[in-house]
């Protein structure tokens, strides 16, 4: 698994997990994150089933098990939260933070010792070690009930699905070219996100953040000036297109 | 490779619920029974008695067959239970194997995973023991219903008009019987067949 420090101050660190060179062809690449702040971590959407081992290992190099005391899905997919039920057992004390709406469903990964912190639909805003979190709504985009993750301080989001692209193994790691990537992404969103109101509600209030760094779930990731070209792009992008006529 | 234990029990599971519908087919048997030897009167008066056998016979078969087969649900979601555990500490394994900076603060979990997994081991081959005796226990309901069809058979003898149809019916006792058996046989041979392996969690 591919280990990359996204930012550090202090003892403020994003880290991206991805690139698992172990992974089983036929399984979409996603990208992980852990957030370290004071003596306590969250871990972002900890990924499939599949990439539990790897998950593990890599973490382990960063923080100790008791330091995680936080998990976090950004919604209900497999290729997110899978896992769950191994994470259960590694981490029996820690707290799962995720959309209210998922709870009885993601529950089914198996969940006898996490305790589960429902996210209410206008998001909320947590403590980690000595920085604050915020869970930004972004439903619909493309779960029914969603949410991305907003690092004031470090100015980073991650944004789940939402800018997400499937490439080929050993693509780079940063948006180079809005023109090149977006072919890229085109099927995807145009696909999988179902809703043009909800785009734009969420387009209209993630402007207003001074975003370094745009992190999605799976492929590259952003920084200016392409942040704000991934925002105009998909504002002009009609999604939803499986409905005919 | 031994199928898992969660298939091997929802397999007998599966045997032990055919086996009563069996059994339900057999009490059928003896309600025509009893309408027959009331309407051939005198003649029939030791086959009435034996219907009363039969439709005993087709309770303790059916209320039998329902306890084994919730006992043998109740295995294969603690075989899946352990499958789970068994699957966690392979991966536990494997993340030893890489020695990360942290691995100690891991230990204790994966020392209580391991726990968990030999305490659910202990429970699935107790619990297996427990589910081949009470098959072996079911035996006992397939010779006493043997006995009843030869009975019925010498009763039908005696019966004039009716002999006929009360043969049909010890037949019928004697196949329904021999098809209960064959459940359990195909529940005896699953289960022996894990229990060669001795292989549980996986
Ligand atoms: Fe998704
Ligand atoms: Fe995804």
């Amino acid at each position: 698994m591919l280990a990359t420090v996204l930012y550090e101050d202090g003892d403020h660190r994003w880290t991206m997990f991805a690139r698992d060179p172990g992974k089983p062809d036929g399984i979409i690449d996603t990208n992980q994150y852990l957030i370290q702040s004071g003596d306590e971590a969250i871990l972002l959407d900890p990924g499939g089933i599949e990439l539990f081992a790897p998950m593990l290992t890599s973490v382990l190099k960063y923080v100790p098990a008791e330091g995680i005391t936080k998990l976090f899905a950004s919604h209900q997919d497999p290729d997110i939260i899978s896992s769950l039920g191994l994470w259960d057992q590694a981490l029996p004390n820690a707290d799962l933070y995720s959309p209210w709406l998922w709870e009885s469903f993601i529950r089914h990964f198996g969940m006898n010792n996490i305790t589960y912190k429902a996210i209410p639909d206008e998001g909320m805003t947590i403590t980690l070690g000595r920085i604050q979190l915020q869970f930004i709504p972004a439903h619909y985009l493309h779960s029914s009930g969603n949410f991305h993750v907003w690092d004031a301080k470090a100015g980073i989001l991650m944004s789940g699905d939402v800018g997400a692209a499937l490439e080929e193994p050993g693509a780079p790691l940063w948006v180079d070219s809005m023109e090149r990537h977006g072919p890229k992404m085109k099927k995807f969103h145009q696909r999988w996100m179902p809703s043009d109101a909800a785009k734009h509600d969420w387009i209209r209030r993630v402007s207003a953040l001074d975003i370094k760094i745009m992190a999605p779930q799976h492929g590259r990731l952003f920084k200016p000036p392409h942040v704000a070209d991934f925002l105009r792009w998909f504002d002009q992008l009609p999604v939803g297109v499986a409905i005919k006529g | 490779m031994a199928a898992p234990v969660f298939i091997i029990a929802a397999s007998v599971s599966a045997e032990l619920h055919q086996a009563m519908i069996e059994a339900r087919g057999l009490a059928l048997t003896a309600k025509n029974a009893r309408a027959l030897a009331v309407r051939a009167g005198s003649k029939t008066v030791g086959f009435r008695a034996i219907t009363d056998f039969i439709e005993e016979l087709a309770s303790a078969i059916i209320s039998q067959s329902r306890v084994i087969n919730h006992h043998a649900e109740k295995l294969s979601t603690q075989a899946v239970t352990a499958w789970h555990s068994d699957n966690a500490m392979a991966q536990f394994r494997w993340v030893e194997a890489q020695k990360p900076e942290y691995l100690a603060s891991i230990s204790p979990h994966i020392n209580q995973c391991d726990k968990q997994l030999n305490a659910l081991n202990h429970e699935l081959q107790i619990g297996l023991r427990d589910l081949i005796g009470q098959i072996d226990e079911s035996y006992k309901h397939i010779r006493t219903a043997n006995l009843i069809a030869t009975s019925s058979h010498v009763e039908a003898a005696t019966a004039g008009d009716f002999r006929e149809q009360l043969e049909v019916i010890a037949d019928n006792i004697r196949k329904t019987a021999d098809r209960i058996a064959a459940h359990l046989n195909r529940a005896n041979s699953l289960l022996s067949q894990n229990h060669r392996e001795r292989k549980i969690a996986c």
